[in-house]
């Protein structure tokens, strides 16, 4: 410290130095040469009036319709470091500036008897051509297809998240009633009840039966019992003696309805005709 | 007065084009097109493609402009004084880009001043896809402001400024006759920003149609690209500053990096473990492989 502070003579002690602190020769931090301290930046350019004489130069006597400006207070101003930060905070109320805008020229305009509004047959060359406008609505309706589509996978997930758990509950439930049936039977094998009829009523499912197509299906190619020794002969066979297979229901109908004669017959008929 | 009179003016003449069949004399041209101001928007060389863009937009948006070959760097700015005066215009729009990535406008009444230099951020151009509007190429724009541009003497002088350039003048023969658009000038953390909506709706419903930029004012001129200075924005910081303080934060983090791994002791021991531990683990090997 006293290097720093030519003032103070080499031989410096804490009184000393305290002194020199109250009467305000030292400073609070590192004390530095004199000739080291930056000079004060220049206080910036604000000429106020130059400023107000120029605009006075400047300003024509035009009327509004010339100029069209429209001063609108905004809704918000952003202060907070989060509004600065807060882009879409930022372009809402630029949006709303216009909007306000909007609302004062308008009708300001309507006064003076301007028409503002374009007809709809009035085409002229718009800022954007078609072909832009027209890539603009493809991007916009991609954009559409894939937040839509998004959305879908999204409740197909949740969905099947969900259908999960249901098949959980159902093999719990299902495990449930197994145990206690296997409990009730294991009492009535002990004695403790009499009522097995009961029981296996009230936790067999009841008649159940295989759907119509499984149960045609049994029946054309066969379900449970002996594949063997089907086709051998019985007694029951043997008896009843060989004959022709009966023709089957279906067959006999088909020939009775068909109204086309045999080869044989037609050409017969033919003949006679002749 | 002479408003009044202009008003009056203008209305016959609104009542003019609204029946052109019953008046027998045939409506007279002259008078209507009265503020015949031409500005002229060019670029120095060297300007990258986004500000090329832009100036491209603000062309198309501005029936009154003027386009002009680029600048060559090294020729005085003053020299745009005679360029504007050659080319009729007494507003110019200059952009002076440097490093391929610095984008500076100048706005600039020509023959008296004053000029104003502004350094061109966040720039988005009208060919955005993200833009969705869309309006009459050289209709009328209504010219929106912050209701902050009528305090400092240096906002109202921009905003004068603003008002001539960017303005559409009235029967301009090249000019729309209907209002399908709005240019917003909004100020915010002392930036000035520009956006540029399509009236879709009369009521209120708006659509963005571009370009979109901030401009941060630096410095303000007495006269058209130089002259004394009226005004300077304190809080302006120049991109090549912003940027070099950007490097300097990043070579601290990594020069912080290494001192803590330096600092970083490692101790002599890795575990704290029991030496006895170990004393039967041979036999019980030995054992095992025999």
């Amino acid at each position: 410290m006293s290097d720093s502070d030519p003032d103070i003579s080499d031989i410096d002690s804490d009184t000393e130095l305290q002194r020199a602190f109250s009467e305000g020769r030292l400073k609070v931090g590192l004390n530095r040469l004199k000739d080291a301290v930056p000079e004060p930046k220049k206080a910036p350019i604000n000429n106020v009036a130059g400023m107000q004489q120029k605009l006075k130069e400047m300003q024509t006597d035009l009327a509004w319709i010339e100029r069209l400006d429209v001063s609108v207070e905004p809704t918000a101003r952003l202060e907070t470091e989060d509004d600065v930060n807060d882009d879409f905070k930022r372009e809402l109320i630029f949006y709303h500036q216009a909007q306000d805008a909007v609302r004062v020229a308008i009708p300001r305009l309507h006064k003076l008897g301007v028409v503002t509004k374009r007809p709809e047959d009035y085409f002229a060359e718009m800022a954007k051509p078609d072909y832009h406008m027209k890539k603009i609505r493809e991007k916009l309706m991609e954009k559409k297809t894939s937040m839509e589509r998004s959305e879908a996978a999204k409740k197909l997930r949740a969905a099947k998240k969900f259908g999960k758990k249901v098949q959980q509950e159902v093999t719990l439930a299902r495990q449930q009633q197994k145990r206690e049936l296997s409990e009730a039977v294991k009492k009535y094998r002990k004695g403790k009840a009499n009522n097995l009829d009961e029981i296996l009523d009230g936790s067999a499912k009841k008649n159940q039966q295989p759907n119509k197509k499984r149960q045609h299906k049994d029946r054309k190619y066969g379900f449970g019992g002996q594949k063997k020794r089907g086709k051998r002969n019985t007694k029951e066979s043997v008896d009843q003696g060989w004959s022709k297979a009966k023709p089957s229901a279906a067959r006999s109908k088909g020939k009775q309805k068909s109204a086309r004669p045999g080869k044989t017959k037609r050409t017969q008929m033919k003949n006679r005709k002749k | 007065m002479f408003t009044k009179m202009a008003k009056m003016k203008r209305k016959a003449h609104v009542s003019d084009t609204g029946s052109p069949k019953n008046g027998k004399a045939p409506p007279k041209k002259k008078g209507k097109w009265t503020n015949k101001t031409r500005v002229l928007v060019f670029s120095s060389r060297g300007v990258a493609y986004r500000a090329r863009h832009l100036m491209q937009d603000l062309r198309k948006l501005m029936p009154n402009s003027k386009t002009e070959s680029k600048m060559d760097r090294k020729d005085q700015l003053m020299v745009i004084n005679e360029i504007c005066d050659m080319k009729n215009c007494d507003k110019c729009i200059f952009f002076e880009a440097k490093k391929k990535e610095d984008l500076y406008m100048w706005v600039s009444n020509v023959p008296r001043g004053p000029s104003c230099k502004f350094l061109v951020e966040n720039v988005h151009t009208m060919m955005e896809l993200k833009m969705t509007g869309n309006c009459l190429a050289t209709s009328r724009p209504i010219l929106s402001f912050d209701k902050a541009f009528d305090g400092t003497a240096h906002l109202k002088l921009m905003k004068e400024l603003f008002i001539q350039v960017f303005g559409t003048p009235n029967f301009h023969p090249k000019s729309q006759p209907f209002f399908d658009r709005v240019l917003t000038f909004s100020l915010d953390s002392d930036r000035i920003f520009v956006r540029h909506f399509q009236i879709v709706e009369e009521d209120g419903s708006l659509a963005e149609i571009g370009p979109r930029f901030a401009l941060n004012p630096i410095r303000m001129f007495e006269g058209s690209f130089g002259g004394a200075t009226l005004y300077q924005n304190p809080h302006y910081v120049p991109p090549n500053a912003y940027r070099r303080e950007r490097r300097m934060e990043a070579s601290v983090k990594y020069k912080n990096r290494i001192e803590h791994k330096k600092g970083k002791v490692r101790p002599e021991k890795s575990y704290s473990l029991d030496p006895l531990d170990d004393v039967f683990a041979t036999q019980m090997e030995e054992s095992e492989s025999e």
